[in-house]
């Protein structure tokens, strides 16, 4: 993801301390994976965490470091079938979006 | 170009030759919707595969998503189309034309984007002499719209 013609502020270049992958646990076996892509910009990003998952700015901005930094991230963790949504509406957004079994 | 926020609302401001490049993206975005062949990257970028190793379930997912996304793409282009002005004028947007707008010009720089084969290491001087030097001031230009217009948005 490039800030390209005006890079956002938000674009740090230190990794966030503490991971800020959105937890997972048993009863919440599947998860959404952003994937790096060198077209969709931070800033938009941001925007799209925030509003399709109601993340607070703090945490989408994170989320987005993590995809922009370490080349994928987990936004969302749940049953297969409400994956399946997450990714089908970020694809709507034009973000790389898969889902997968929990490791 | 130039976007603007005031009382809730988005306005990008459009010179005539900028909307007539709009226009003109537009309509071959919605030709590239629906006439593009399954293994073409720009569409294989707009409809990506929500699984990474398993063929079977993607192919499923593909099944039962694809269309209907493709109706979403193709009706908010059409109505971000429709909002053009005829030469220099202003769109104006609440947050949900806004947000449409994000959409459109995501799907419009994927589309260019993949055809460009940008990468995040690209210089941003274009080279005069590059056959593809119009197309990636066009792609230059749409990254600095929807990144006026995210801003203008998060603003509030």
């Amino acid at each position: 993801m490039p800030g390209t013609l005006s890079p956002p502020q938000t674009a740090g270049k230190t990794l966030p301390a503490e991971d800020v992958q959105t937890s997972v646990s048993p009863d919440r076996p599947w998860i959404t994976i952003v994937w790096n892509d060198p077209i969709n910009l931070m800033s938009y990003v941001t925007h799209v965490f925030m509003t399709v998952f109601g993340y607070p700015k703090s945490k989408a901005e994170k989320l987005m470091l993590d995809v922009h930094h370490r080349g994928r991230a987990v936004v969302s963790s749940g049953t297969r079938e409400r994956m399946e949504l997450d990714v089908n509406t970020l694809h709507g957004y034009g973000l790389w979006a898969t889902l997968q079994k929990q490791d | 170009m130039r976007v603007t926020r005031r009382r809730g609302h988005a306005r990008i401001q459009l010179e005539s030759v900028e909307s007539g490049l709009l226009a003109t993206l537009f309509d071959d975005l919605d030709g590239a919707l629906q006439s593009l062949p399954d293994d073409d990257p720009v569409r294989q970028r707009l409809f990506p595969s929500a699984y990474r190793s398993d063929d079977e379930a993607a192919a499923e997912f593909r099944s039962l998503t694809e269309d209907s996304l493709r109706d979403v793409k193709t009706e908010r282009l059409g109505e971000c189309r429709a909002e053009l002005p005829d030469g220099e004028g202003d769109v104006d947007l609440d947050d949900e034309g806004a947000q449409r707008w994000l959409t459109v010009l995501t799907d419009l720089r994927l589309a260019i984007g993949t055809r460009l084969d940008v990468s995040e290491d690209d210089d941003p001087a274009i080279d005069p002499s590059d056959p593809d030097a119009q197309l990636r001031a066009i792609y230059q230009w749409l990254t600095a719209l929807q990144d006026s217009l995210v801003h203008a948005v998060m603003r509030g």
